[in-house]
């Protein structure tokens, strides 16, 4: 067994019974399940404290609105309890040498300074921490201390000390009956040797305040759709309570902007991002949903609406049919706050009937798309690996061999290689276990 | 034996953050739960699935020496694993937990009505009470797995499976109806996004199969019969040439039947002029050499695509869905025509290039000069046909003009519908099958490849409508699964089944024919002859158990006793002791 917290020794491990899963979000941790399932052993890198990635900061879910953390919670009970998984969470992959059945893989342990194994996440050294900052996972909407957890189904239940803003007063340290802290702890190197390597990095949100024109970051009631997922969230900064952050309201008029960061050559984000225009309906529907008799007036503003996979068409008939949604197609020009009420004023013209529209929103959602992850073009350097101008791993055959990358025995899956929602990428974690699993078969030989 | 035992329950009463405790007072529910006849503990929680809430569960069967838990959280569809699992750690038999869904059942379908919604929460509880006190222990049982996969389909997902389980070192054995393997690509010209031969992508899948040793390909072949359980199934496979049958054991099956394309009689004049055909004629044209008109021969000048034809008509039952390849195929398959002809015009409703590389090729398209335009949603392009002339007339909803346009050619982008025999291969199987008549999924979002018959994986088109790449995935994946099953050699199965008392059993058969999974046969051995359960084939499901007269059918984890205890418990509560709060 090698419950979360035990000492394991990876330097030992045998690189033809083991695959290195780079990634703990939904698409890796389906890979490392689907690999330890055969038998094989899994190390599972994940640079943040907890595993779960960004489906673990999502309230609802396209196209049935399941709850994502209720969803979500039992796959990382059970990558926590695998006995052939091994989490590294709060670390990260510095350097690979070798080659498919044989890889050395040097693996940064950042400095948790609470010991894994005694930490039992009960959290009383909470309340004794007198330093405060924004919380990451909740994007900075919310609070937390320099000892934290992320969210309350954080796997492993391992408190963190975050070092840049711990101020070592130690109070932590006192409260803290099972002696769990210590902070003298220093990050470490180890290497381990593994025979096939799984990239499951992920994604990073566009930046949209490159488009200064649509006001994020100038006006307090412009936000982007994870600020927004956080805001209807029970368990985020407002427990649920949407609301806009100038003053406390329930907004009654919410505007949603499709395609920020997407198919658009000028900021070199050409593609389209896949998933956007399904969760910019799933917050839209949220809202009505959540607030019924408050939310009198949604409206999304898109260029075309791509609801392609299975059940989205129907879900996207829904949203207009019975949550009574508008569509406007077309790209928003210019955004302006009204000085009194901070109210957002919209401008755009709907192409479909050639109207110009200044339309007042109370809030405005701003649905970014996605970029490769930081890092991916230093992991993919060391791996001897191309990227592709998108900034993704790239593919030679995505008809035949979707997941397999230019370097034998390395696979990719989930954003990693391209935009996808959580079914395609969970199609994709199970993919690249499979072919990891060939290269483990085989002892590395192609 | 727990039945010399007294029930000692705790009751864990679940916030689900704001998802119940938002509507129902848990903390309340919790309070009042204490007092129900034999438990002993109770307490509410924010989320009892956490790692903090399976800790404190495990903590206070310890301390208070409980012998039955009750969590009233959310659907034990997603959780009951979860929760049995930490009874199981904290050394109770997993069958001595019951759920109360307080979430689905309660919460958010009485959102509006919190009062009445925390009553009925103390309702559920009570009943799952008095049935948590009636639990019995339920032995564990596994079947072995036999290490031969059956694949369904030899298209470029049900190859790709193949492929991958017989390198993993697995035994594979692939059935195709058709005399050639490959299926709708060898249909194909070029593939996006990489403009790749379709006959290459076939090829190299070949090759690879060639290399693997137990790899069995059968062509012209159908699945004639299939029977069995996770792990140990039968089938028959028969030969369409030679009508030879052989039999296959098998221990995972990846159905991967695949689509055929929508054959558009009564839309847009199909049929009725030689020049308007389907996307998926014009490939096979491209394919053999090069695109001419049927009537004449000559290669066309003036080409009109119209897209979503069978895709997203609402409430038309089969056609609602997006077929989602075809905005992209429609798309590169215009501009690659371009290069050869004067006029390229795409008639769309949205573009749908939402995948690698995809959004390129309409760039590149565009780029070409292929023109495109977006008809309404509710209101299609009108073709009529004068004489030899197509005319096709369509508002263009950007520019606010109606357009006119003759094309000598026009291309029909239709969907990617069942194929036939889908009913045969959903009840060989025992499959359902979602609205887009393509088979269901075990959960949407996560389990996209398992179904609810364990044992039973799908892959590509026949889990709904997508191009080569997201097959070719979805194959690897579902092969993962059918591995893992082979790999571990054990399987545990669901110890809920029904169970036969052979002193009261009658022999009249009546639970035979009401089994709906073929799961009970008649042990003709003994005299009179008795009714017997496989119980790796039994889903629980309890029909045997209420169509039995003789009352010799007991179904475990669901006896009479236990839902009879329910019922009283709901229609006469016990007084509450000290009057509750």
């Amino acid at each position: 067994m090698t419950e979360a917290g035990e000492k394991i020794d990876f330097g030992s491990m045998n690189p033809t019974e083991t695959a290195l899963v780079i990634g703990g979000g939904v698409a890796g941790m389906q890979a490392a399940l689907d690999i330890a399932d055969q038998g094989y052993q899994v190390v599972l890198v994940e640079k943040t404290p907890s595993i779960g990635g960004v489906m673990a900061m999502l309230d609802k879910t396209f196209p049935t609105l399941d709850c994502s953390a209720c969803i979500l919670t039992p796959r990382l009970s059970e990558v926590s309890r695998h006995p052939n998984i091994a989490l590294l969470t709060y670390s990260e992959v510095t350097g690979i040498t070798g080659e498919a059945g044989d890889f050395r893989v040097k693996v940064l342990k950042k400095a948790r300074k609470v010991l894994e194994d005694k930490c039992s996440g009960c959290g009383e050294c909470v309340p004794h921490c007198p330093v405060q900052v924004k919380n990451e996972f909740d994007q900075n909407l919310g609070y937390r201390k320099a000892i934290y957890i992320g969210f309350p189904q954080s796997t492993p239940l391992v408190y963190t000390i975050d070092s840049d803003n711990c101020i070592k007063c130690e109070l932590c340290v006192k409260s803290c009956d099972r002696e769990a802290i210590d902070l003298t702890m220093e990050d470490e190197e180890i290497e381990i040797p593994v025979g096939a390597i799984i990239i499951a990095t992920g994604y990073q949100l566009f930046d949209v305040t490159q488009y200064r024109r649509l006001g994020y970051g100038r006006f307090k009631n412009v936000i982007n759709a994870l600020e927004y997922e956080r805001l209807i969230n029970a368990a985020g900064p407002t427990m649920g309570n949407l609301m806009r952050l100038s003053d406390g309201k329930i907004p009654k008029s919410i505007g949603f902007v499709q395609c920020v960061g997407a198919r658009d050559v000028q900021r070199g984000v050409p593609y389209c991002s896949r998933v956007c225009c399904m969760y910019g309906i799933k917050n839209a529907v949220m809202a009505k949903e959540l607030r019924h008799d408050d939310v009198k007036n949604v409206t999304v503003y898109y260029a075309d609406i791509r609801a392609y996979g299975k059940g989205f068409e129907e879900f996207y008939n829904m949203a207009k049919e019975r949550f009574g949604i508008k569509f406007i197609r077309g790209r928003v020009g210019e955004v302006e706050e009204v000085a009194k009420t901070k109210n957002i004023t919209v401008w755009a013209e709907n192409t479909e009937t050639g109207e110009f529209l200044k339309n007042e929103h109370e809030l405005l959602v701003l649905c970014p798309g996605i970029l490769p992850p930081k890092g991916l073009k230093e992991l993919a350097d060391n791996l001897g690996l191309d990227v592709s101008v998108d900034g993704f791993i790239s593919i030679q055959y995505p008809a035949s061999n979707p997941v397999d990358t230019e370097v034998p025995g390395v696979y990719v899956a989930g954003c990693a290689e391209s935009a996808k929602d959580i079914p395609d990428s969970v199609a994709a974690g199970s993919a690249a276990a499979m072919r990891a699993s060939i290269t483990l078969a085989r002892g590395g030989e192609p | 034996m727990m039945e010399t035992e007294e029930p000692r329950i705790g009751v864990f009463v679940c916030h689900c953050g704001h998802n119940i405790a938002g509507t129902i007072d848990v903390e309340l529910v919790a309070r009042n739960a204490r007092h129900f006849p034999n438990v002993e503990y109770s307490t509410d929680f924010m989320f009892m699935c956490s790692d903090s809430g399976q800790q404190l569960i495990k903590e206070m069967i310890q301390l208070n020496n409980l012998n039955r838990v009750v969590v009233a959280s959310c659907s034990p569809r997603m959780h009951e694993p979860t929760f049995r699992r930490v009874v199981e750690e904290a050394g109770l038999n997993r069958y001595l937990f019951e759920q109360v869904n307080l979430r689905e059942h309660c919460s958010w379908c009485h959102a509006r009505e919190p009062e009445k919604a925390t009553v009925k929460a103390q309702d559920l509880i009570r009943m799952a009470v008095a049935r948590a006190a009636l639990l019995e222990p339920l032995e564990i049982q596994t079947v072995s797995v036999e290490p031969h996969a059956l694949v369904v389909g030899g298209g470029v997902t049900g190859l790709r499976a193949a492929v991958d389980i017989g390198s993993r070192g697995f035994k594979v054995t692939l059935v195709e109806k058709e005399s050639e393997l490959g299926g709708h690509l060898r249909n194909l010209s070029t593939m996006y996004p990489n403009n790749e031969k379709a006959v290459d992508v076939i090829d190299r899948m070949l090759i690879a199969a060639k290399a693997v040793e137990d790899i069995e390909l059968l062509t012209d072949s159908v699945i004639v019969d299939f029977d069995g359980h996770i792990g140990n199934f039968e089938t028959k496979i028969k030969n369409l040439k030679t009508g030879k049958t052989l039999k296959r054991k098998v221990g995972a099956v990846i159905v991967a039947t695949g689509f055929e394309p929508f054959e558009p009689d009564g839309y847009y004049e199909y049929g009725n002029n030689p020049n308007i055909i389907t996307l998926a004629e014009y490939e096979k044209m491209k394919k053999s050499g090069s695109v001419l008109r049927i009537s004449d021969g000559r290669p066309p000048k003036k080409v009109l695509f119209i897209g979503c034809v069978g895709s997203r008509e609402e409430g038309k039952k089969g056609h609602e869905h997006c077929s989602r390849y075809c905005c992209t195929a429609m798309t590169k398959a215009a501009s690659d025509i371009k290069n050869d002809t004067d006029e390229v015009m795409v008639l769309y409703d949205d573009l749908r290039t939402f995948g690698r590389g995809h959004e390129e090729i309409h760039r590149e398209a565009r780029h070409k000069h292929v023109m495109f335009s977006k008809f309404g949603h509710t209101k299609k392009p009108k073709v009529c046909l004068k004489e030899d002339e197509i005319v096709v007339k369509w508002k263009d909803v950007l520019s606010d003009t109606y357009c006119e346009f003759k094309p000598d050619m026009l291309i029909l982008t239709t969907a990617m519908v069942p194929p036939a025999g889908t009913d045969e291969v959903a009840k060989l199987f025992s499959l359902t099958r979602s609205g887009d008549g393509f088979f269901n999924e075990e959960h949407i979002k996560l389990a996209p490849l398992t179904t609810h018959t364990a044992g039973i994986m799908i892959a590509g088109v026949a889990q709904s409508a997508k191009d080569a790449t997201d097959s070719a995935t979805q194959a690897s994946g579902a092969a993962a699964k059918a591995t893992s099953l082979m790999a571990r050699k054990n399987v545990e199965i669901e110890s809920t089944v029904s169970w036969v008392d052979e002193t009261l059993c009658s022999s009249c058969h009546t639970c035979v024919t009401a089994c709906p999974f073929g799961a009970i046969e008649m042990v003709t051995t003994k005299d009179p002859p008795i009714a017997f359960v496989t119980e790796a084939k039994c889903h629980g499901c309890g029909t045997c158990a209420a169509a039995c007269p003789s009352n010799a059918i007991t179904m475990r984890h669901s006896t009479d006793a236990q839902i009879m205890s329910m019922v009283e418990a709901f229609l006469m509560p016990s007084a509450i002791k000290g009057g509750g709060d």
